[in-house]
């Protein structure tokens, strides 16, 4: 059992919306977006920065979300699986996901889809090299790579881009 | 299950190692050696951390003629980006470029690699191989002082390093090679991303007119630290890549380290992948 401990305040920024919160020293950002944001999109699998599930964008930038402690991000702007959308409407990326069923049991989906959202933002138009090479560090255990590079691919000359 | 009760990001160095002498923080950076160590408990949580990445002056990489300099901040991914490292020094992007994934690079730092002190951090064979050199920041009654460390003497054993507590690893310095120079740098692994090297060379050369002037080989995951590879260039070093050079510069790599068996390999198998890639490096520094 973890030892009670003073929390501390913490301003930063989730998917567009300025959020405060107070949070323990030693919780990871993967805990504050699930536990106490309840953005349980964002997936927590091996919490050693081995899987990829619980990829985020802090301040632009693709990141192991269980191996950044919360009071770093103090200032900073994060992006989850949540903040895709918009209007009701999914992000291009997820929808080409959900087209070329690049999801079985879908716990390695929102990492897969926040990487490869990340890898578009520098790189509009990814070889399949580049492709492959982004989603390193990104584990599917149910199926094969295939049809999730195929749907990232298949941006490269779909719809136009979402923002 | 101990607990972390603090958190500081102070923006000086003085700060930084007020905290870590009174408070015995632990100095954080990237965070992606130290966290996984902490939640699967293979260490205990310390106390308090001290996050030294907003201490001005610790990122960034200034590339002049002479010399490269690179703070200690400095992500594996700034170092990849970096066109001007590329030019440079690029044994050290392209070591940089093949570290775990882009979620890691986007947070490991050039001083958290070194610091961690793993046999097999795979900028220290890089590294060594440019003769680089380290700034640590030592606390002192009239503030901060600098003291430059080898990255051969940094290295004291598998996570340990020259640092005496409350030190902070500031920069990392080494001259520019000679445009001239001819580098290699291969890790060999089971697979190609979230690897730890088996075993990791690296090579600079400069020759004139086919002769050898100067040689610098280094390994990774093959003795307790990285280590710089004396016997091989002294193989090298005044003589013409020829079958017999390169034959004796790999039966001194052979003889020079000291694998281990472990998980990911056997010593007897780490002692022949390093002769068979330094092999073809120098057969490729040649031309076949």
């Amino acid at each position: 059992m973890r030892e009670v401990v003073e929390k501390v305040d913490l301003a930063f920024e989730v998917n567009g919306d300025s959020v405060r919160l107070a949070v323990s020293p030693d919780a990871t950002l993967a805990e504050a977006l699930r536990d106490d944001l309840e953005l349980n999109g964002t997936k927590t699998g091996c919490e050693e920065g081995e899987c990829g599930a619980c990829s985020v964008l802090l301040d632009g930038k693709v990141v192991n979300s269980c191996l950044v402690l919360a009071l770093e991000c103090g200032g900073k702007s994060v992006v989850t699986i949540e903040g895709l959308a918009r209007e009701g409407r999914l992000h291009p990326m997820q929808e080409a996901f959900v087209n070329h069923g690049a999801i079985q049991c879908g716990y390695c989906s929102p990492g897969m889809i926040m990487t490869a959202y990340a890898l578009r933002l520098e790189n509009a138009s990814p070889t399949e090299a580049e492709v492959r090479r982004a989603l390193e560090g990104n584990l599917c255990r149910c199926t094969g790579y295939r049809k999730i590079i195929d749907a990232v691919l298949s941006l490269n000359n779909g719809e136009s881009r979402h923002d | 299950m101990s607990a972390m009760k603090m958190y500081q990001a102070p923006r000086t160095l003085e700060e930084v190692m007020r905290a870590a002498g009174e408070t015995g923080a632990t100095i954080f950076a990237g965070g992606t050696d130290l966290m996984p160590r902490w939640s699967k408990e293979i260490v205990p949580r310390p106390a308090a951390v001290v996050d030294i990445k907003a201490i001005e002056g610790l990122s960034g990489i200034e590339v002049t003629d002479g010399e490269i300099c690179i703070g200690a901040c400095t992500l594996m991914s700034g170092l990849d980006e970096s066109a001007a490292l590329r030019r440079a020094a690029p044994i050290l992007a392209e070591a940089a470029s093949r570290i775990a994934c882009p979620q890691i690079r986007n947070r490991a730092t050039l001083g958290g690699n070194l610091c961690n002190a793993s046999p097999a951090a795979d900028t220290a064979v890089p590294l060594i191989a440019l003769d680089a050199v380290v700034d640590v920041a030592a606390p002192g009654r009239a503030g901060a002082t600098s003291r430059e460390v080898s990255i051969t003497d940094f290295f004291q054993g598998p996570g340990k390093t020259a640092l005496e507590p409350g030190e902070v690893l500031t920069r990392v310095r080494f001259k520019r090679p000679a445009a001239v120079a001819t580098w290699a740098w291969e890790k060999f692994g089971t697979r190609p991303a979230m690897e730890i090297a088996v075993a990791s060379v690296g090579v600079i050369v400069e020759a004139s007119d086919g002769v050898i002037e100067r040689a610098r080989v280094a390994y990774g995951s093959v003795a307790p630290t990285p280590l710089r590879g004396h016997g091989a260039e002294a193989a090298l070093v005044g003589r013409r890549l020829t079958d017999e050079t390169i034959g004796g510069c790999v039966a001194a790599a052979r003889g020079e380290i000291s694998p281990i068996s472990d998980v990911r390999a056997s010593a007897g198998y780490r002692r022949e992948m390093v002769g068979v890639m330094l092999r073809r490096m120098l057969e490729d520094a040649r031309g076949g």
